[in-house]
């Protein structure tokens, strides 16, 4: 058997997410506020590029 | 009556028209070239790669669009720049061909004011053999490509059906591509309709690409602050391949793709093969071959244009080693140092460098992206161009040129991870600004509360909402103007 490559490592020993942070990034109520915050911070930005 | 001749219709040309066109009315005249007679949204190409969109819903055609907003269409390409004139003309003017199919080959001579380069990238499938749709892999840079590759797609989906095991190979195919995140979202997707299908199980999904690490993207990673830690894209980008049991082969360089067999040499000048079934492989780019001539008919290419064919524009194209490239190496105007009236934008714009640190293997290899120019900077900039024309043609030739550097501009990037209303996911990216600035953010090199990353369903919406605006806008219907690029 070939040796892990340092990329498999990495990948192998990365977080993963729990349950909770699954549900999460599925829950419509809450994902309703992030699109709501993440579309905010994005418009705050193009703002900026255009002046 | 000034003529603002615009070479090529995507993102960045089409912005710079819709805005002069509104600015000039019709006092001046408008002519845009490009070689394709439909406009594509290119972010929903991945859609259509995976069977979720059909090529209609992310393309239309350009010439009903120009009609009415008395823009001049030439469905056409442009073959070569003489910015001084000629020894009868002493006005700049352009050689273009024509491809539209009641004129196909004509050829025409159409003298500017002004000009913007706007032609995009020549996607360069020849830099690798046996790369591309024409050879063994498939590509998604086109509606057309995402087309093919969503019925090759199809094939494999239903040999998974019927038991077969399958290798899935997604990335990119050449040590200097850009667009890792186009390769990144492919891969989700395809992951996705797999588990979707119910047929992950037996396939093997690959991401094959030139980055360093995972979540470098071309701009050199990104740092984010998330829960009171500072977390790096590549342990944010790491966790999702874990989650989705995707494995990665970075720092490659594709050499060769065989029927089913990928050939690659990686950052330590070692050659592998890597068998498939399925590669979907984006391809390097390089501009588009245009010539440029002096008014004595001598060839000026070489001073127009760099090595790589993208027009030099006013960054600085000094060769400096990693730890001296700075913000200020950017280009702030887009005009092109030789002739005040000819501008880059888009992709069509030469880099002063990558953004990610430069890489070779023991053989000599060049092995790190090259920098990606996606839809937001590249639609602030056709407009930033177009409104500097806009001010000198009102104002005369000493207006100030307008400014929108990449290294004061900040990027959304959303990448899609799988299709759904509720069942999609997608990460969603916030940066600033694009090429980082070790001075003003020591340490992370970009502003830790306007970077950001996250996941999650919202991202999948923003992404949707974003394809459905930006046609709308791209369309130019009722108030177009006030979607920002």
């Amino acid at each position: 058997m070939e040796p892990m490559s340092e990329v498999d490592r990495n990948i192998a020993e990365a977080p993963l997410p729990t349950k909770g942070t699954l549900r999460r990034r599925k829950s419509l109520g809450y994902q309703v506020t992030r699109f709501v915050a993440f579309n905010f911070r994005m418009m705050k930005m193009v703002t900026r590029a255009h002046h | 009556m000034a003529r603002i001749v615009i070479l090529g219709a995507g993102i960045s040309g089409h912005t710079a028209a819709l805005h002069l066109q509104r600015q000039l009315k019709n006092k001046h005249e408008i002519v845009v070239v490009s070689p394709n007679s439909n406009w594509n949204w290119i972010p929903s190409n991945i859609w259509v790669g995976v069977g979720k969109m059909a090529k209609s819903q992310v393309t239309f055609p350009l010439a009903p669009i120009y009609q009415r907003k008395h823009i001049v269409f030439r469905q056409a390409k442009a073959v070569a720049i003489h910015p001084e004139g000629d020894i009868n003309e002493s006005q700049g003017f352009v050689d273009i061909v024509y491809t539209d199919p009641t004129r196909v080959s004509e050829e025409e001579r159409l003298a500017y004011d002004y000009l913007i380069v706007a032609t995009g990238p020549k996607l360069n499938f020849a830099a690798t053999p046996g790369l591309g749709p024409e050879g063994n892999s498939w590509s998604v840079c086109t509606a057309n490509h995402a087309e093919q590759s969503s019925a090759a797609l199809e094939k494999i989906i239903e040999a998974l059906k019927a038991g077969e095991r399958k290798t899935l190979v997604i990335g990119v195919g050449h040590g200097t591509c850009t667009c890792e995140g186009a390769a990144f979202e492919y891969t989700f997707n395809v992951e996705h309709e797999l588990r979707e299908r119910g047929v992950r199980e037996l396939a093997d999904v690959v991401y094959l690409s030139n980055e360093y690490d995972l979540g470098d993207l071309g701009v050199g990673g990104m740092i984010f602050a998330q829960n009171g830690f500072e977390t790096s894209s590549k342990l944010w980008t790491e966790s999702l391949f874990r989650e989705r049991g995707v494995r990665a082969i970075l720092r490659a360089h594709v050499e060769k793709v065989d029927p089913g067999v990928i050939h690659y040499e990686d950052l330590d000048g070692a050659h592998h093969t890597l068998d498939f079934d399925f590669a979907m492989l984006l391809p390097p780019f390089r501009g588009v071959e245009m010539k440029a001539y002096a008014k004595n008919g001598d060839d000026i290419t070489d001073a127009l244009f760099a090595p790589n064919g993208f027009l030099r524009v006013d960054a600085d194209y000094a060769t400096k080693p990693y730890e001296e490239w700075a913000p200020e190496d950017w280009p702030k105007t887009y005009q092109c140092p030789r002739y005040d009236n000819v501008f880059g934008v888009g992709i069509a714009f030469a880099p002063p460098h990558a953004i990610s640190e430069p890489r070779k293997s023991p053989n000599g290899t060049v092995i790190s992206p090259a920098p990606p120019r996606t839809g937001m900077p590249s639609g602030v900039m056709g407009r930033t161009v177009a409104l500097s024309i806009v001010d000198r043609i009102h104002r005369g030739g000493e207006a100030k040129l307008r400014t929108a550097s990449m290294a004061d501009m900040g990027a959304a990037c959303i990448a899609s991870a799988g299709t759904g209303l509720r069942r999609g996911s997608a990460a969603a990216i916030t940066m600033f600004p694009i090429i980082p600035d070790r001075r003003r953010f020591p340490g992370t090199g970009r502003d830790l509360t306007q970077t950001s990353g996250e996941i999650g369903l919202s991202g999948h919406w923003t992404k949707l909402l974003l394809h459905y605006l930006f046609i709308y806008k791209a369309k130019a219907r009722f108030g177009w103007f006030l979607i920002p690029e």
